[in-house]
């Protein structure tokens, strides 16, 4: 069963002559461990996407399945309990450090302080950003933002990560650490699901869709090599 | 092997465009430094082996000998003698003038293979549909494409030098090319659906 499902999913904004049909039909799978990237022109409903695979919005139609759970109906429930919406604008009031802001979800569901500052810890050092961990938002550049927020993410011990535009408004020369992260993070066994306006985001990525039109485009599904079991391999080469 | 075989002084001075890319990437490579056929043999498989051929070792005598005859490269006086005669070869101030040159045409080379690939669409136009798949096909492959660029894990100067540090450069600008080339692909299905309804209605 895969982990994130989404179903025959639309979604429209406004009634009337302005209305505007964001999503129409899109449908979408995606398994643990994999990174799925999603390419889109500005306004092309690729945010509405992400906010309706995490289960932030509902779709108009269709159904989004996290571990054959509806998102519509138990959305709030899995936000943070599997499902990670990372979202990157942080918004730390005056006072509070990157880790303050990083234990924020654990503190929310009522984990122990000492627990909850340790867990955010490892998720700052996990994300590479363990000597912001007493920083205040003003002092930190857009990828360590983006790294914190990450972290913020983490700390909950999702299975899926979505996450919109991760590279956006990052400095060129900070960008692709962020894209190896996130990379060495599904390669670990979550599911990550991006959106990207920018080419470079597709980089390594498992799959890469477009979404143009209100419809989700892909490319066939890279074919991972066989795996060939380390015991077999040693008792072939020792045979021959 | 008899070397210098076709002496390039015996063609004389050719006229008109050179249009090989395996004599415009000799010549870089003796740009570079001045070599023997043998020697600009292997470097030019190491360098360009992904991307362009070289038959044999005779391909690269017939280059010398276009390269030659169009004055971009001379034999260096001396190099022929001995038992074992390996002329080398080193660019004239012609040959690297003409092949900064034909570096910087290479941008209009990108613009001539879009439009040509864009005008054998034509070829479709009767059934904007057809085009229509085509060109989501090309997504399909530019997709691909992107999804195959890697993540560049070492940023700064390269630690082992100007190969890995060209390999990058490729690789940086294939990962935005994908960006606009899918780009070019939303911008063609919207036109292509209305032109589809304009002859539907027609």
């Amino acid at each position: 069963m895969s982990l994130l499902v989404l179903d025959g999913v639309r979604k429209g904004y406004e009634s009337g002559p302005g209305a505007r049909q964001v999503l129409r039909d899109v449908s979408l799978d995606l398994d643990p461990g994999e990174l799925a990237v999603v390419w889109g022109m500005r306004g092309s409903g690729r945010s509405t996407l992400m906010r309706i695979a995490a289960g932030i919005e509902p779709p108009d139609a269709g159904v989004v399945r996290f571990e054959g759970h509806d998102l519509a109906a138990r959305g709030e429930r899995l936000l943070g309990s599997g499902v990670g919406y990372c979202q990157k604008t942080l918004r730390f009031t005056d006072g509070h450090t990157a880790l303050d802001h990083a234990m924020v979800g654990l503190l929310s569901r009522w984990m122990a302080p000492k627990l909850a500052r340790k867990r955010s810890l490892h998720a700052l050092e996990r994300v590479g950003a363990e000597r912001c961990a007493g920083m205040h938002r003003h002092e930190l550049s857009s990828a360590e933002a983006v790294r914190v927020a990450l972290a913020r993410t983490l700390a909950l011990e999702p299975k899926l990560i979505v996450i919109d535009e991760p590279v956006k408004g990052v400095e060129l020369i900070d960008r692709d650490p962020i894209l190896a992260l996130l990379r060495s993070l599904a390669d670990e066994g979550i599911a990550v699901l991006a959106s990207t306006g920018e080419s470079t985001g597709l980089s390594e990525a498992d799959r890469a869709l477009v979404l143009g039109d209100g419809e989700l485009r892909g490319a066939p599904v890279r074919q991972l090599a066989p795996v060939v079991p380390l015991r077999s391999g040693l008792r072939s080469s020792s045979a021959s | 092997m008899e070397a210098g075989r076709l002496s390039a002084g015996s063609i004389g001075r050719q006229k008109g465009p050179m249009h090989s890319p395996v004599n415009w990437a000799l010549l870089g490579l003796i740009i570079e430094r001045p070599s023997y056929a043998y020697d600009l043999a292997q470097r030019f498989e190491r360098r360009y082996g992904t991307v362009l051929t070289l038959s044999n070792v005779g391909h690269v005598y017939t280059a010398m000998g276009a390269l030659e005859g169009r004055e971009l490269v001379q034999e260096i006086p001396g190099t022929r003698e001995g038992r074992q005669p390996k002329p080398r070869y080193r660019a004239t101030a012609e040959g690297v003038r003409a092949y900064r040159e034909w570096l910087i045409g290479q941008v209009g080379e990108d613009r001539r293979r879009q439009e040509l690939f864009v005008l054998a669409l034509a070829a479709l136009a009767g059934d904007p549909e057809q085009i229509v798949e085509v060109v989501e096909r090309c997504e399909q492959a530019w997709l691909t494409e992107g999804m195959g660029t890697r993540i560049a894990r070492e940023q700064g100067a390269p630690l082992d030098g100007i190969p890995a540090l060209l390999h990058r450069l490729i690789e940086e600008e294939n990962r935005l090319a994908v960006g606009a080339k899918l780009a070019w692909v939303e911008y063609a299905r919207q036109e292509l659906k209305k032109l589809s309804g304009r002859l539907r209605r027609s």
